[in-house]
């Protein structure tokens, strides 16, 4: 490949992202509202909000690491794009595959937890502490999903699974040939996602909102920023081990907003585990569901 | 005609009068440091392709006794002495003149120090079962000194250890009378030549005695009570050099002796009930439980150095899990998280003891927000827990990694599933060492805290590079491990400068740190250039709740930082292993207080006669039978 | 050729003189005499074993055997013999009052009687001997003259002499069996003691030289004994009596009972003396009642190593004996002023240190770190064990591995102590030079024999090559080759 054109797609990659992010921030805001019978946001709202949050006139500062926690954030994320493939653009997707991919994306959490630390607020520890909690929760199916796809395609690398499935068509794809994993997949994802049921770690109520405590002005707008990275990155994963990748870009977006129908659905649709109660839900059915799906894909 | 190894031999041996000598003064004890420097130069003009040999043999009561260091056995001398160097580098300045004014004997560290080095060599350099079972005995009770040294807890600690260790030792010791009884010989080709041969009796006894013995050295389940307390409690290069490398020792053994002797053809052998259950596989679950359950102990404690003693157990879970899957990938993975566990085990114990030395404690409820006065401390200890999580760019992700993909691609997913649970754990973790020291709020009392001393930033920083560095391009070590594969008969990992190919999936560690540090930069762009400009306020300006917070309230949250994750497993808790230990040490007692009843009774001659009768009985039993 | 019976003369001799040497004036005699003729007797032996050739017997009295009472001189005996005048003469108990002559009497009485049971051909001069050592030892056990230790060479009296008794049975069933007390006699004689009269009979002479040689069950005098009298008396029954009853156990084992059966009772009665050792010293509180179990637990290694057959056993056995000879004596010696609760040393090491590190060195030594001399010591113990195979040999040898462990858990309690900081400064004293010299010089012996491990083996080697040999003795003593006297 020409040094220019992987260049291009190292860039294009976390800007699609971005984008595509943004806009599944507002689905998600619309799908809310629906189900609130309002009538939502307007289609920039996503993007006036990170403009008006890195414009603020206060930004407040509690140190340098502070600060470098919102760039690890972002900057994590923006680094973990380039490792999944989309439709046209494999990135450096090659010379990571699937676990480099689960583990980089730990990057960003990580920034997040040592900026909130710097802040020395409690409540912003508390968030932290169940923030991990729940990536202990969720990870676990998630690794089993990981596991028995990575074994199902007989590799890491997530080119040759998206290949595999397109050159079978549907009937090879990830979710007809394990709906077991796949069913378990979408409860990690709802972890993952931070979403209601499990978003006992914002708890706006009890912690205001726990590691977001401190973070005013830009360092609000990363996260935000962040968190379209965040729903981009989880719904093309599942699209990628589970729905065939992206044979184009018409049938990507589809997929991809698709799949984070269900869970937006279901976060607005039900209140809150408590922490341990979020360990014992994830640790049990998505669980048994993984294992079961395990051995069906070892025999 | 003295060769190369014997220089080495030689260097090693003589650096311990000489550190008793200057230890206790700061130029000496940089001289120590260019020692090791020797060392380590001697060690790198052996070529590590071919088994050096030694010109010390003897013929003792039947046997040749010699020694050789081949590959693997270099690639492990490297990383001792390398611990070795670092850690007496770390205490040569301000360390050891604060702690000798407490009343720590300098000379037996840096002497302890050295015979720890020296016993080790000899071990590596071990070319028969005399050897070997000489520098195993001598490297567990050199281990002794540095763990005595600070007194108080580390006693006991001591004691547990000594009595673990010696009974490791009588394990290999009986394996090994066992095999001479089998094979008719100590050196290691004739174990290696008779393995076929060997009945499954005779070759499970071998096999298991020594692997046994060897895993309590690695605190393998169920051997793993001893060993945090015993290397946390060392006073700091001793921590530091114990929790590097010493433990890996027993991985040696294994490499050595199941592995290259026994071979992975004889082990296959040994199967339990219809082969369901064979040696490997049982010993793929005991290193999957090492790695697992020492972690999550490790995230209840509330001292840094226990805490980072327990992950040092569990990963050695990793090293023994990769090295007993044995292929090409899966040992590679186990033999370079040799290394980079060393460096960032290195790392974490030196920025502990540096926040020690500032302020006396690393009692985890009892600092905070050290950050902004340890800035370097912290940024090693950043890396380090990078590292030790497994998470990228550090060198630890790229040995987990190896591990991970081994473990798929054999078609072991529950042991994928389980490791990767002891990596999450060990995340949660060292957040928590992390948050705990330096983030949140900074006491009143650590207000005029300084820096460490360059003498300790230094090694921290410079071990810092290592890992940052064999992360990005962890080509450059696998280059020997490869080697030290090769030693031991197992297939060479294949490997390039970024890390692995393979057509079932690469890594190449040198995109993956580039395209993470440019992500890092244009995070950076967006975050300074864009927006309005921030203002920093001061560390102890905050507020919760709506409400000023003063310095002198207390409102870290440090205790139980857990808090919802233990609500929910603390019930699994149950100190299983404890348990058994006191009661083993409880019927110990009992047995004890019985047999001392016998000695201590009041009229001791009845038991000629009743010897006597007994006797006569058994002899007339004989008779009828 | 020299006269090796002097060598057993001159201490009896001494013995009987020193009382004499009481009176005034006289001092300075009775402070050389014992230590005069010990060393001569030693340089007797000495020029033996450097002048030997081959192995010899001596009639004394001038009857041929199997009538007179035979001396049987070969590397074996004369070993164990050299090994006690100059135990004796390291352990010597100095002094010039009434008592102090009264042990020194009682110490050269023990050598004599020592020195006769190692050149000994004879089963009744042997017991003879060894009755003679236990006078000596009752004696020497009440020497320090306080409540505890006549309490304690009481308890010891009753045990030996009711031993005494059973030995004296086992030697007249052997008589009545075969109609000889000659040990060459009756290795030509062995198969009529193939049966379980003879079984009985070498049981019976075991429980009696046994409680001597520390042997389960009756060892329980031990530990009482040991922590009642002085020092270098424990030293010495511990080091050197035991160590001559376990010769004595042997030469009846190799001429009279060569049999699997004597055999695997040996074995048996070792390793249970192992456990219960190892096992009692675990919880014991002071150091001299710690070191009295640990030796019981050594002597029952000692004796399952001699259990072993052929060669092998009478290498490992000879090796493990005096390696136990020379590492006990020298603990005890440096336990000399460290009585009481194991609590109460810490601190010694500051007051001695070179003692606190001799006592680590012999520790490490008794533990089996190679390449101390304890280590090859063990591994011939145990790669004969494994040789041999059986699953109570298997059992012996996890027994012996077991005694190490627990051993290393007391032994690290007294270090991890010596070297802890002194409580409230009370530091306990320091070594008398007597004592540290004497144990210093038993360092140096180890330390040599670490060195020259290899030499020794082979040494060994011939030893044992003869020692096993029953043809060579039964032809030396009976073929006419004896010299009579």
């Amino acid at each position: 490949m020409h040094w220019a054109e992987l260049l291009a797609e190292l860039t294009l990659m976390p800007l699609v992202a971005f984008i595509v992010g943004l806009f599944m921030v507002l689905m998600m805001r619309k799908i809310g509202a629906r189900l609130q019978r309002r009538i939502g946001p307007p289609l920039l709202q996503p993007l006036y909000d990170i403009v008006k949050l890195f414009g603020k006139h206060t930004q407040t500062s509690h140190g340098l690491l502070h600060e470098f926690g919102i760039v690890m954030a972002v900057g994590g994320y923006v680094a973990a794009e380039t490792l999944l493939p989309v439709p046209g653009m494999n990135g450096i997707a090659e010379k990571g595959g699937m676990i480099t991919l689960l583990y980089l994306t730990m990057i960003p959490s990580l920034g997040l937890a040592l900026g909130v630390g710097q802040c020395a607020n409690p409540n912003g520890s508390i968030g932290i502490s169940r923030a991990l909690t729940a990536m202990l929760a969720y990870d676990i199916p998630f690794v089993i999903v990981i596991a028995g796809v990575a074994m199902h395609f007989g590799t890491t690398n997530l080119v040759d699974v998206v290949a595999q499935q397109q050159a079978g068509g549907i009937e090879t794809w990830g979710a007809t040939q394990m709906p077991l994993l796949a069913l378990a997949g979408l409860f990690a994802l709802q972890g993952m996602l931070g979403k209601q049921p499990f978003e006992i770690y914002v708890a706006p109520a009890e912690i205001a909102t726990g590691p977001m405590v401190e973070m005013g002005g830009k360092f609000l707008g990363g996260l935000f920023v962040m968190q379209c990275f965040q729903l981009y990155t989880a719904s093309v994963l599942y699209v990628t081990l589970f729905l065939g990748g992206g044979e184009n870009w018409v049938s990507f977006l589809a997929k991809s907003f698709a799949v984070l129908v269900l869970p937006i659905s279901v976060a607005f649709l039900f209140p809150r585990y408590r922490t341990e109660d979020v360990l014992t839900m994830l640790w049990k059915w998505p669980v048994i569901l993984g294992l079961l799906g395990l051995v069906f894909v070892g025999s | 005609m003295i060769g190369a190894l014997d220089m080495l031999l030689l260097a090693a041996l003589a650096a311990i009068p000489l550190s008793a000598l200057f230890a206790t003064t700061r130029s000496g004890r940089w001289l120590l440091v260019a020692a090791y420097a020797v060392q380590f130069g001697l060690l790198i003009m052996l070529q590590p392709a071919t088994a050096a040999h030694s010109a010390l043999s003897f013929q003792l009561l039947g046997n040749a006794v010699g020694w050789q260091m081949d590959a693997l056995g270099w690639y492990f001398a490297v990383i001792t002495i390398g611990s070795a160097g670092f850690a007496a580098a770390y205490a040569a300045g301000e360390w050891s003149e604060v702690n000798g004014r407490l009343g720590l004997s300098l000379r037996w560290l840096y002497a302890g120090l050295q015979i720890n080095v020296l016993a080790m060599l000899l071990l590596l350099a071990s070319g028969d079962f005399v050897s070997l079972f000489i520098g195993w005995e001598l490297t567990s009770w050199a281990g002794l000194i540095l763990m005595l040294l600070a007194g108080g807890d580390a006693i006991r600690a001591s004691l547990r250890y000594i009595v673990y260790a010696i009974a490791g030792g009588m394990t290999v010791f009986a394996g090994l009378v066992i095999t001479q009884a089998a094979v008719g010989s100590l050196q290691f080709d004739a174990l290696h030549a008779a393995a076929p041969s060997l009945g499954t009796g005779r070759l499970w006894a071998i096999a298991l005695l020594f692997i046994l013995g060897f895993s309590v050295k690695m605190a393998s389940m169920p051997f793993h009570l001893w060993q945090a307390p015993a290397y946390a409690y060392s006073p700091a290069p001793g921590s530091s050099f114990l929790g590097s490398i010493s433990a890996r020792m027993g991985l040696f053994g294994i490499a050595l002796v199941a592995i290259k002797l026994i071979g992975l053809a004889q082990l296959d052998r040994l199967s339990l009930v219809t082969d369901l259950v064979d040696l490997r596989g049982l010993l793929t679950w005991v290193a999957v439980f090492t790695a697992i359950l020492p972690t999550f102990v490790a995230m209840r404690q509330n001292d840094a150095r226990l805490l980072l003693g327990w992950h040092g157990v569990g990963q050695g879970g990793y090293m023994l899990l990769g090295v007993i899957i044995a292929d090409r990938l899966g040992s590679a993975g186990g033999l370079l998280h040799v290394f980079n566990h060393a460096t960032y085990q290195a790392i974490l114990l030196m920025a502990v003891f540096a926040v020690i030395h500032r302020t006396g404690t690393a009692d985890l409820n009892r600092l905070g927000g050290l950050v902004t006065r340890m800035p370097l401390t912290f940024l090693a200890m950043l890396i380090g827990i990078i590292g030790l999580a497994g998470l990228p760019p550090m060198n630890g992700f790229v040995s987990k990694w190896m591990i991970y993909r081994a473990l798929i691609v054999d078609g072991h997913p529950l042991l994928f599933v389980a490791t990767v649970i002891s990596t999450l754990g060990t995340v949660l973790s060292v957040y928590k060492l992390l948050h705990n020291t330096f983030l949140g709020q900074l006491r009143l009392e650590h207000e005029q805290i300084h820096e460490a001393p360059w003498s300790m930033t230094v090694p921290m920083l410079l071990l810092c590079v290592v890992v940052f560095v064999t992360g990005a391009a962890p080509g450059l070590v696998l280059q020997y491990v490869a080697a030290a594969q090769q030693a031991i008969g197992l297939e060479p990992v294949r490997y390039i400068l970024g890390g692995i190919e393979s057509p079932t999936g690469s890594l190449d560690m040198l995109w993956i740190t580039a395209i993470l540090f440019a992500g890092f930069g244009i995070g950076a762009v967006l975050f300074y250039l864009i927006g309005g400009r921030s203002r920093r306020v001061h560390q102890l300006d905050n507020y919760a709740g709506g409400h000023f917070l003063t310095a002198d309230v207390r409102y870290q949250y440090s205790d139980n930082f857990y808090a919802g994750l233990m609500h929910r497993i603390r019930p699994w808790y149950r100190g299983s292993f404890e348990w058994t230990e006191s009661a083993l040490v409880s019927a110990l007692g009992a047995a004890s207080t019985l047999a001392r009843g016998f000695f201590e009774q009041a009229n001791p001659a009845q038991w000629v006669l009743v010897g006597t009768t007994v006797i006569m009985t058994w002899v007339m039993w004989y008779a009828l039978g | 050729m020299t006269d090796v019976t002097l060598a057993v003369v001159l201490p009896l001799l001494g013995a009987f003189l020193l009382p004499l040497t009481a009176h005034r004036g006289l001092h300075w005699l009775g402070m050389l005499l014992g230590p005069a003729l010990l060393a001569l007797a030693a340089l007797l032996l000495f020029a033996t074993w450097t002048a030997f050739e081959s192995p010899y017997a001596i009639a004394l009295g001038g009857f041929a055997p199997p009538l007179g009472i035979t001396f049987y001189v070969d590397l074996l005996g004369l070993l164990f013999a050299l090994a006690v005048p100059l135990t004796s003469l390291l352990l010597w108990p100095g002094g010039s009052d009434e008592a102090a002559i009264r042990q020194q009497s009682l110490t050269l009485l023990l050598a004599a009687a020592l020195t006769g049971m190692a050149l000994s051909g004879d089963l009744f001069n042997l017991y003879v001997f060894y009755e003679l050592a236990a006078v000596a030892s009752y004696g020497l056990a009440a020497s320090s003259a306080t409540g505890p230790a006549f309490v304690a060479a009481f308890r010891f009296l009753l045990i030996s002499a009711l031993g005494s008794v059973v030995t004296l049975l086992g030697i007249a069933l052997i008589y009545f069996k075969t109609g000889t007390l000659n040990l060459a006699h009756l290795a030509t004689l062995s198969e009529r003691l193939a049966d379980p009269q003879g079984l009985a009979a070498f049981a019976m002479l075991l429980i009696g030289f046994g409680v001597k040689a520390e042997l389960f069950p009756v060892n329980a005098w031990v530990p009482e004994v040991y922590a009642a009298t002085g020092k270098r008396v424990a030293a010495l029954l511990a080091g050197l009596a035991s160590k001559l009853a376990v010769l004595a156990v042997v030469r009846i084992l190799l001429l009279v009972f060569p049999h699997d059966e004597a055999r695997q009772l040996l074995l048996l009665l070792g390793t249970l003396g192992v456990l219960s050792g190892e096992l009692a010293a675990w919880q014991a509180r002071d150091v001299t009642r710690m070191l009295a179990w640990s030796s019981i637990g050594q002597l029952g290694v000692v004796l399952v190593a001699f259990s072993l057959p052929g060669k092998a056993g009478l290498i490992a056995g000879v090796t493990v004996a005096m390696h136990h000879l020379v590492v006990k004596s020298a603990l005890f010696l440096l336990a000399d002023r460290w009585g009481g609760a194991v609590d109460r040393l810490k601190g010694a090491a500051t007051a001695s240190p070179l003692g606190a590190a001799l006592f680590v060195l012999f520790a490490l030594s008794l533990l089996g770190l190679p390449p101390l001399p304890g280590f090859w010591s063990k591994y011939l113990v145990l790669s004969g064990l494994a040789e041999a195979g059986s699953g109570m040999q298997h059992l012996a040898l996890g027994v012996i591995l077991l005694g190490t462990v627990i051993e290393g858990g007391y032994l690290l309690r007294i270090i991890t102590r010596l070297y802890a900081a002194p409580e409230r400064d009370i530091v306990p004293p320091a070594h008398r030079f007597p004592n540290l010299f004497a144990s210093g010089l038993l360092a140096l012996l180890l330390v040599a024999g670490a060195i020259l491990i290899d030499p020794l083996w082979q040494g060994l080697n011939t030893l044992a090559a003869s020692a096993t040999d029953t043809q060579v003795y039964v032809q030396t003593v009976l073929g006419g080759k004896g010299i009579t006297r």
